[in-house]
């Protein structure tokens, strides 16, 4: 169809109205040679012939080629939104600008809706995020603190039980050492007395040699800075020192204690022994901890460079979930439990790390109800001279007079005290009653009657306190006197005449003596 | 006086700041309302090279996207050198500029060009953290600005690096 000429330019008068179709031919260098349409509507005011474009169409630099280029939405400062069309023709161009606001509105308004959403969504999300790392960081800095403060009162509480427990087990080789030295010493004293002293202060030296390495084991083992210290040593002594530190214990529970040492094992050894006595010291006093009848023993043997050593107990055994956690992880909980119980040693899991430490191998073989095999293998060299480390302790000063009549009652579980306080309070013309626990103290007490009891806190059965309690609630009035190891604040003033602390100078307690029995 | 004329693309994802760094590099004004480009908005601007050189940069602040359309492709014809623009509130926009960044390389070639982390005024919402901000150190050295449309900080002196770097271009050639 063609169209009529009368629609055609209704068309055109149409298009022209809502386009305002503007038509400029410039050259390549952007000067104007000709223009036709509706100028004003892009504020064209005065186009001039030759003179540059881009000063009213910028948009036009660059975009000059060979092909025809549609800009659907131009928008400048002054001209408002256009739709640009630039056609190629004879080396000239057509630029035709059409005017696009309208359309451009309807989109902006589309576009700006859709870009207003996805900010929202962008902003919601970063929210959530934030909002998420806060709370993470939050749980997170909680849960330290928490970590933080366990590990502190853990730490404290391990520290206090650790201390507590040395000061006690220290005191009382200590006062046998000091007590026996002060025997030796004296002027009167017969040769088989002083090499009994003798011997009995080389014994609580070893064992509070024993002590101060255990001591010094843990401070290393808890720093991480555990290194081996290898040296020669003599095997039978170190079984013999074990035996004058452990052998009491298991007589003390009326258990027995037995070593033996295979012949092919050699008599000196270079290894760490320090790290060795201590693996033993905690294998058979955790053995004789447990062992309630029976017993405990030790084979010592040797194979292919290494020391293979059992312990054996009649113990209740360790079940499998127990024998798990010992090997499992080190736990600080464990070894606190293991700490509070007085000479019981620290703990299998210290072994374990002990033998990692020394290289070589520890297991357990054990079943509830039938006993525990604890088995040893390190790894050590046969050697030929052990070497020598002196126990050197200053000799106390001593001054000493004794006189009385009056009877004694010492109520102490420390053989060597006992013998000591044998020695002095016969010598002083004192009479004395033995008691070697809290029972036995407060039967005697009340069938002899003696003027003056001397009681040890910390016996077997009964305490001391709880002994002084029961004599005072009987009607016993004479005076008691507190020996002590640990702290004396917490003895009640009313059972007690007066505390005196371990180690106990013989001289001071003579005077206490004569003092309250006045 | 001589001037030389040369078109800039300003490009990246949408409300990044692309009109706000025209309008307040052209203008020396800001406004907080969002208005999104549809389409090309065509400004000049003039900056200083010597004191007898100008530069007359004809700056396209191209509709925001985070990738160029057929239509979108025709605005970048002729350009002279670009500035990507990024918003520092939001990460995505940084991965959406290299992404565009790419995609002008692979056509037009290596151009001129700026990369703008945009907003940094909004210091409470700022996503990019140190090491983000290290790598794009890294990754764009000298042409990296940290800039706010809002204040104006660094936004002259990242468009005059931009300018000085079409100039060696267009006066001694593509090294
Ligand atoms: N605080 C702050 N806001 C800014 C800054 N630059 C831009 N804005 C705001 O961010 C929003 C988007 O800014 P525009 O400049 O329109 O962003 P655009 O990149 O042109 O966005 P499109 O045109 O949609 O692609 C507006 O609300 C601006 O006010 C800035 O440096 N600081
Ligand atoms: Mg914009």
């Amino acid at each position: 169809m063609n169209l009529p000429d009368e629609i055609s330019s209704y068309l055109k008068s149409v298009f022209e109205e809502s386009r305002n179709p503007l038509c400029f031919l410039i050259d390549r260098d952007f000067a104007l040679l000709d223009w036709w349409g509706f100028s004003e509507a892009y504020g064209y005011k005065n186009l001039q012939s030759g003179a540059s474009i881009l000063d009213h169409a910028p948009f036009l630099f660059g975009m000059l080629g060979s092909k025809t280029e549609v800009l659907p939405f131009v928008t400048t400062p002054t001209g408002g939104t256009v739709e640009v069309h630039i056609l190629p023709h004879k080396r000239r161009f057509f630029v035709i600008l059409l005017s696009a606001t309208r359309d451009h509105d309807t989109h902006q308004q589309r576009q700006q809706t859709a870009n207003e959403l996805k900010l929202l969504h962008a902003t919601q999300r970063q929210l959530i995020t934030r909002q998420r790392t806060l709370i993470g960081e939050l749980v997170e800095a909680k849960a330290e603190l928490d970590h933080r403060r366990r590990e502190a009162e853990r730490s404290n509480a391990n520290k206090n039980q650790f201390i507590a427990m040395m000061t006690h087990e220290f005191r009382t080789p200590l006062s046998s050492i000091i007590n026996y030295a002060d025997l030796a010493l004296e002027a009167d004293t017969s040769e088989a007395d002083g090499r009994k002293s003798s011997e009995a202060i080389a014994r609580a030296s070893r064992h509070l040699l024993n002590l101060v390495e255990t001591v010094l084991h843990e401070a290393r083992l808890e720093a991480g800075h555990l290194k081996l210290r290898e040296r020669s040593f003599n095997v039978q002594e170190l079984l013999d020192d074990l035996s004058t530190i452990l052998a009491p214990l298991a007589a003390e529970k009326g258990i027995a204690y037995a070593t033996y040492l295979e012949d092919n094992v050699p008599a000196v050894l270079y290894a760490d022994d320090v790290c060795l006595r201590q693996i033993l010291i905690n294998l058979l006093g955790n053995a004789i901890k447990f062992t309630e009848t029976g017993g405990v023993s030790m084979e010592v043997a040797w194979s292919d460079s290494q020391l293979l050593i059992a312990v054996n107990d009649s113990g209740p055994g360790i079940d499998l979930a127990d024998q798990e956690r010992i090997f499992g992880a080190y736990q600080r909980a464990e070894r606190a439990d293991a700490l509070s119980q007085p000479g019981s040693g620290l703990g299998l899991t210290i072994t374990i790390e002990l033998t990692r430490l020394m290289q070589g191998h520890f297991d357990l073989d054990s079943e509830p109800g039938r006993g525990c095999k604890a088995s040893l293998r390190v790894p050590a060299k046969p050697s030929s001279m052990p070497s020598e480390d002196d126990v050197v302790l200053p000799a106390p000063a001593v001054e000493l007079d004794a006189e009385g009549t009056a009877t004694i009652l010492l109520c102490d579980d420390d053989e060597d005290l006992i013998d000591l306080a044998e020695y002095y309070l016969q010598r002083a013309g004192y009479g004395l009653l033995v008691a070697r626990d809290g029972e036995e103290a407060v039967e005697k007490a009340l069938q002899y009657s003696p003027d003056l009891i001397l009681m040890d806190i910390n016996t077997p059965r009964l305490s001391g306190a709880d002994a002084a309690r029961q004599l005072r609630e009987a009607g016993f009035s004479a005076p008691v006197v507190a020996l002590t190891a640990s702290d004396v604040r917490k003895l009640d003033q009313r059972d007690f005449t007066v505390s005196l602390r371990k180690p106990i100078q013989m001289p001071r307690l003579l005077a206490e003596i004569r003092r309250h029995l006045r | 006086m001589n001037q030389v004329n040369s078109k800039v693309c300003v490009v990246g994802d949408f409300a990044v700041g692309k009109t706000s760094t025209v309008e307040r590099f052209v203008n020396n004004h800001f406004s907080d309302k969002y208005l999104t480009t549809i389409g090309v908005k065509v400004d000049t601007a003039e900056v200083d090279l010597t004191q007898d050189l100008k530069l007359k940069l004809i700056l396209w602040d191209i509709a925001g996207t985070t990738e160029f359309k057929h239509v979108e492709m025709a605005y970048l014809r002729g350009m002279s050198g670009y500035i990507l623009v990024a918003d520092g509130t939001r990460l995505t926009t940084i991965s959406a500029a290299r992404e565009l960044k790419t995609q002008i390389e692979a056509t037009h070639g290596e151009l001129p060009f700026v990369f703008l982390l945009n907003k940094s005024d909004l210091q409470h919402a700022w996503e990019v953290s140190d090491r983000q901000r290290e790598k794009l150190v890294n990754e764009f050295s000298s042409e990296l600005f940290v800039t706010s449309a809002k204040t104006g900080d660094h936004v002259a002196g990242a468009i005059a690096r931009l300018a000085e770097l079409i100039a060696e271009r267009e006066l001694f050639g593509p090294q």
